[in-house]
């Protein structure tokens, strides 16, 4: 047993990531392998050094130092996160005002525009009936008048 | 009055002091700070091998771990919540910063060339009759010669103690490139210690 796959398959058993169905066959070749058993076993005593010798490093700053600076970057999170909050509610009482006011501008300008189209099919019926088409839709439901002209 | 009726924060749990943090006290929050501070600064300096940035990671973490301290249910200690948060902070500066891109014809040549599978032979006991110390800084030197993929996948495998799938997940990487990285930096690893052996012999 060689290769890519074999060698990656003996570090998932050492590991003990390797699924059910494959560690008899390793387990198999590591006792008759002398060269499967070395490689297992460096891979075992590799991880134990590594583990148990994890680097350590201490913080350069004082702690003092260390937690003004942590606190000062709460404090302006806190702050943007204040000033999020400020402005969605700003907004959402922007909103409260703007929707109203919106569907009133639309009203407005479906009724102007309703009557400039009015306006427009007097004029073509003044200026030349006879080579327009119109035809005209009223919703009395919706107070809405549609008029198609071409 | 009040002050009489503090806590001594010193004296306190792990437990204790994030109860109370998670009632906004803030002095119990930085002592938890500096109980672990070495410890979340440490796995930044591994990760990212640069003392700026691994202060501005940990300095993060902490924001991070003060803001969301209520989602901290207890699963795990306190300090291994506080690494986690650390850890995805350094991952996602990886990400950003696209080290991994500069590395990349070099990962995918061994990636998708043969795995050897002669690895040096690590002793048992290979930093025999080293102070714990020097160990750990020989050990230190040696994962900051892996690129940073291959760092990566170590400290999430040795001292995270994450699974392959896990490591996969949080790097965004396949299992079979989770296992590839992880056996080069072990060979590369187990090179250097050899290495170190030599040294201590002449």
């Amino acid at each position: 047993m060689n290769g890519k796959e074999w060698t990656l398959d003996l570090q998932a058993y050492v590991d003990g990531e390797l699924e059910p169905s494959r560690r008899a066959e390793v387990e198999r070749v590591i006792s008759s392998d002398a060269e499967a058993r070395e490689l297992a076993g460096a891979l075992r005593s590799l991880g134990e050094v590594v583990r148990s010798h994890e680097p350590s490093h201490r913080v350069p700053d004082s702690r003092e130092f260390y937690w003004s600076q942590v606190r000062r970057r709460i404090q302006q999170a806190e702050a943007t996160d204040s000033r999020r909050a400020a402005g969605a509610t700003r907004a959402a009482g922007w909103l409260r005002w703007l929707a109203p006011a919106l569907g009133v501008a639309a009203v407005v300008v479906v009724v102007f525009m309703n009557r400039r189209h009015g306006e427009a099919l007097v004029e073509v019926a003044s200026s030349g009936l006879e080579d327009a088409e119109g035809m005209t839709f009223r919703s009395d439901a919706d107070g809405i008048t549609v008029h198609w002209i071409r | 009055m009040a002050a009489s009726l503090k806590l001594d924060y010193a004296a306190a749990t792990d437990e204790q002091l994030v109860s109370l943090a998670k009632g906004g006290d803030a002095d119990a929050f930085e002592e938890l700070v500096h109980r672990h501070r070495d410890k979340i600064y440490a796995r930044a300096m591994i990760m990212m091998r640069n003392e700026v940035e691994a202060i501005d990671l940990s300095q993060e973490a902490w924001v991070k771990a003060w803001q969301r301290i209520h989602q901290f249910q207890g699963e795990s200690s306190f300090a291994t919540w506080a690494t986690r948060i650390v850890i995805n902070l350094c991952l996602d500066q990886i990400r950003r910063q696209k080290r991994t891109r500069a590395e990349s014809i070099e990962q995918m040549e061994e990636e998708t060339g043969g795995v050897e599978r002669h690895m040096p032979v690590v002793e048992a006991n290979p930093t025999e009759g080293l102070e714990t110390e020097d160990v750990r800084r020989r050990i230190d030197e040696a994962l900051g010669k892996l690129t940073e993929a291959h760092r990566t996948v170590v400290v999430l495998h040795e001292f995270e103690g994450l699974e392959y799938k896990e490591i996969a997940r949080r790097v965004g990487i396949s299992i079979g490139t989770v296992m590839s990285r992880l056996f080069y930096a072990r060979r590369r690893l187990a090179t250097l210690l050899q290495n170190l052996r030599k040294e201590r012999s002449e």
